[in-house]
């Protein structure tokens, strides 16, 4: 603003120096007119007069005119029409008649010549003229050399300021005045704004760099009478004195204003900005869901802005709790299916590396006997003469195993069946004495040999069971040889049933090794030998109680185990009794 | 240091050809039935192998292989039993399967490379597993050879003599 009305000023400032140089040009160029229209008149008066009187009387009449005039007329003088000089003021007229007037005034026209140096007195002058008439006939030329000395003191008079300069050019931009008066046709001036545009006939004012390299203001007007360019100059600094004391001014209160407005800025900004701040904390408070209401504290738009702001918050905020509680489900139940997943994935990873397992395991039960044999057979070979006696034992060695790689495929083949689900159940009634019967015929001849006593302690009357017979009697005869296995010479294995009121519960309990609490679980896996030298002293694929529990598992029961180490163990199971429907 | 102690037991029965196998064993301190063993050994010049399995299956036909070959065999059927055998029959060679009850046979070669009496006896691996760990495990415990089952019994009698050619450089 202040900047505004500065330049505001400062154009009016520039405007009235402007206009008052102009002003004053014109005046000069008026009183320079008005001299000059004096000395027309002055002309035509005399040519008046020399029409009408005698040269004699006309001499004297001119004489007196020149004393009035102190110094103007330098002389008068008279041309015929052929161009000679009839009359002059002077002894020794000048050379007129060269002038190109003499046409304009045999025209009958008044003329004015362009300022030239006099011949004489090598002041500057310039040459009127005006014709004579006698009867509407031209009959001579009434001229007269003015001195324009006159003019200049008058244009002189004129206040340009100190450093203001003023002249006339003629149209050839030669200097027709001057206050340095050896000047005045010594010189020419191009190198000037104002001479360039005044002798183009243009009057106007405005700011350049003058011949002397000033910068000025600078008014120029053109008088076409006589075809004169008047310039007034002024160095700038003088004529914009007032600008330039108006700039320093103006910077102080630019200062001042400027202090002000950044204060007033800050009071304001400050008020602005609080409400603003307290709203970005809100924003920032929503997004991390930590949101209070922003206290509104102006009725501004900021205020309103404000408001708007915690109603918004609050929805979102509504909104939020809704969406984190979904979330907080889905989260949930994402977590629970990857557990199971996990979980899954484990159980996988379990089977895969048991499965592993029983191959290592297999090939390894497979690779034993195999070895056996291949070595005995190989030795058999290898000897030419062998004692019969280690010959029969070699021979009974490849038998041996033979009959066990074979058990250990069967096994692994019934095995496989159970738990791929292939193995077909026939179910029907079964009577517990007979397979009780089949089955310790079966491992009686074992028994006999290890000195063991096998007991029956199954009820004369016993309801019949719902079973697959054959199967059955596999897993008594494995739970019956493993009792006999893992029981000391002259020991007990007893094979029991009792009737309960939906099941029957057939146990076999022994005497023997028993189990240790940790291995107990281990002993339906498959190969799992709870102590492994009993390997070579009892034989066994390692896969009767796998296979037994199979069996069982597919009538829909399990087989328990409770076993004391040194004392015993027995092994029961539970079986559905046959229902007559 | 055997060979210290055979002399020793030598040098006594020179002096009293009755001594008695109890009183040997009172004077250099060994056990008497190693003594027992030591004086059979100094009339049984046949080199005595150790056949460690817990299958008697695959042991017995090894075992009268090897005696017809005019070894003496001795048999061990678990880790435990092995390193006492080996310190008291003080073998030649051991056949160790690796698969045994209780401790393994990589445990029972290292205990036995551990000590002074049975650490300089060679040690044969002998195993149904033949993967290259087991016989890089097996040969890093200090067994001087591996054999897989089922193995090649020529091949097992040749590895056994150059065992124990090699022992006796």
């Amino acid at each position: 603003m202040v900047y505004v009305s500065y330049e505001h000023s400062q154009a009016a400032i520039h405007n009235s120096v402007n206009t008052n140089l102009l002003v004053a040009t014109e005046n000069t160029g008026k009183a320079i007119d008005n001299w000059m229209d004096a000395r027309k008149d002055d002309l035509r008066i005399i040519s008046y007069i020399a029409e009408n009187s005698e040269n004699e009387k006309l001499q004297k009449y001119l004489n007196s005119f020149q004393n009035e005039h102190e110094g103007v007329y330098l002389e008068f003088f008279i041309i015929d029409a052929g161009g000679n000089i009839i009359f002059s003021t002077l002894n020794n007229p000048s050379n007129a008649l060269k002038e190109p007037f003499l046409k304009d005034a045999l025209e009958g026209r008044l003329f004015i010549s362009d300022v030239s140096l006099s011949s004489t007195t090598n002041l500057p002058e310039i040459i009127i003229t005006n014709p004579m008439r006698k009867n509407d006939t031209i009959t001579g030329i009434m001229g007269a050399r003015v001195s324009i000395e006159n003019l200049y003191m008058i244009i002189e008079g004129i206040d340009i300021g100190r450093s203001g300069e003023i002249f006339l050019v003629n149209n050839k931009g030669e200097l027709i005045f001057h206050k340095d008066r050896f000047r005045i046709l010594h010189e020419k001036i191009n190198n000037n704004f104002a001479v360039k545009e005044v002798i183009y006939e243009k009057r106007g004012v405005g700011d350049y760099i003058n011949y002397k390299g000033e910068n000025v203001l600078g008014s120029y007007y053109w008088l076409p009478l006589y075809r004169w360019g008047l310039v007034v100059e002024q160095k700038r600094d003088e004529a914009y004195a007032d600008i330039i004391t108006l700039e320093k001014e103006t910077a102080v209160i630019s200062i001042f204003a400027v202090f002000c407005v950044v204060l007033v800025a800050i009071v304001i900004s400050k008020r602005i900005t609080e409400p603003i701040e307290s709203l970005k904390n809100g924003a920032a408070g929503l997004v991390n869901g930590h949101f209070k209401p922003i206290s509104v504290s102006s009725k501004n738009e900021i205020g309103e802005l404000t408001e708007i702001f915690n109603q918004t918050a609050e929805e979102l905020l509504d909104i939020r709790k809704k969406l984190e509680t979904k979330i907080k489900l889905a989260n949930k139940d994402l977590e629970e299916k990857n557990k199971e997943l996990i979980r899954a994935n484990e159980e996988l990873k379990k089977l895969d590396n048991l499965k592993s397992d029983f191959i290592s395991l297999v090939s390894h039960e497979l690779k034993t006997p195999l070895s056996a044999i291949r070595t005995s057979a190989e030795f058999l070979e290898s000897e030419d003469t062998m004692d019969p006696d280690v010959e029969k034992e070699m021979l009974n060695n490849v038998i041996m195993n033979v009959d066990r790689l074979t058990r250990l495929i069967n096994d692994i083949l019934d095995l496989s069946k159970i738990e791929a689900g292939k193995m077909e159940f026939h179910y029907e009634k079964v009577n517990v004495q007979e397979i009780a019967k089949a089955a310790i015929e079966n491992i009686r001849y074992l028994a006999l040999k290890n000195n063991i006593a096998i007991n029956r302690e199954i009820p004369e009357y016993l309801s019949p069971l719902l079973a697959d017979k054959d199967k059955l009697i596999i897993v008594l005869n494995n739970l019956l040889s493993n009792a006999l296995k893992f029981t000391y010479n002259g020991g007990e294995v007893v094979l029991s049933a009792k009737e309960e009121k939906n099941y029957i519960e057939i146990g076999i309990k022994d005497t023997g090794i028993g189990i240790e609490k940790d291995k107990v679980a281990k002993i339906f896996d498959k190969f799992y030998q709870a102590d492994s030298t009993s390997r070579r002293k009892i034989g066994g694929s390692g896969l009767g109680l796998s296979i037994s529990s199979a069996i069982i598992r597919a009538h829909g029961s399990e087989i328990y185990v409770e076993s004391e180490p040194r004392k015993g163990s027995l092994f029961y199971f539970r079986l559905k009794k046959f229902e007559t429907i | 240091m055997n060979k210290n102690i055979d002399d020793k037991i030598v040098e006594l029965i020179k002096k009293n050809e009755n001594i008695s196998n109890k009183e040997i064993s009172r004077i250099t301190g060994i056990p008497e039935k190693e003594v027992e063993t030591r004086i059979r050994g100094f009339s049984d010049s046949r080199e005595k192998i150790m056949i460690v399995d817990d299958e008697m299956s695959t042991l017995l036909p090894l075992k009268r292989s090897l005696e017809a070959q005019g070894y003496i065999v001795i048999e061990a059927y678990d880790g435990y039993q092995a390193i006492e055998k080996a310190k008291t029959e003080l073998p030649e060679l051991i056949v160790l399967d690796l698969m045994l009850p209780g401790i393994d046979g990589f445990e029972v070669c290292a205990q036995l490379k551990k000590d002074e009496i049975t650490g300089k006896i060679p040690v044969i691996m002998l195993t149904a597993k033949d993967e290259v760990r087991d016989k890089v495990e097996g040969l890093e415990m200090g067994a001087d050879d591996y054999v897989t089952k089922p193995f090649n019994l020529n091949e097992l009698k040749a590895r056994i003599k150059n065992v124990l050619k090699r022992s006796k450089e």
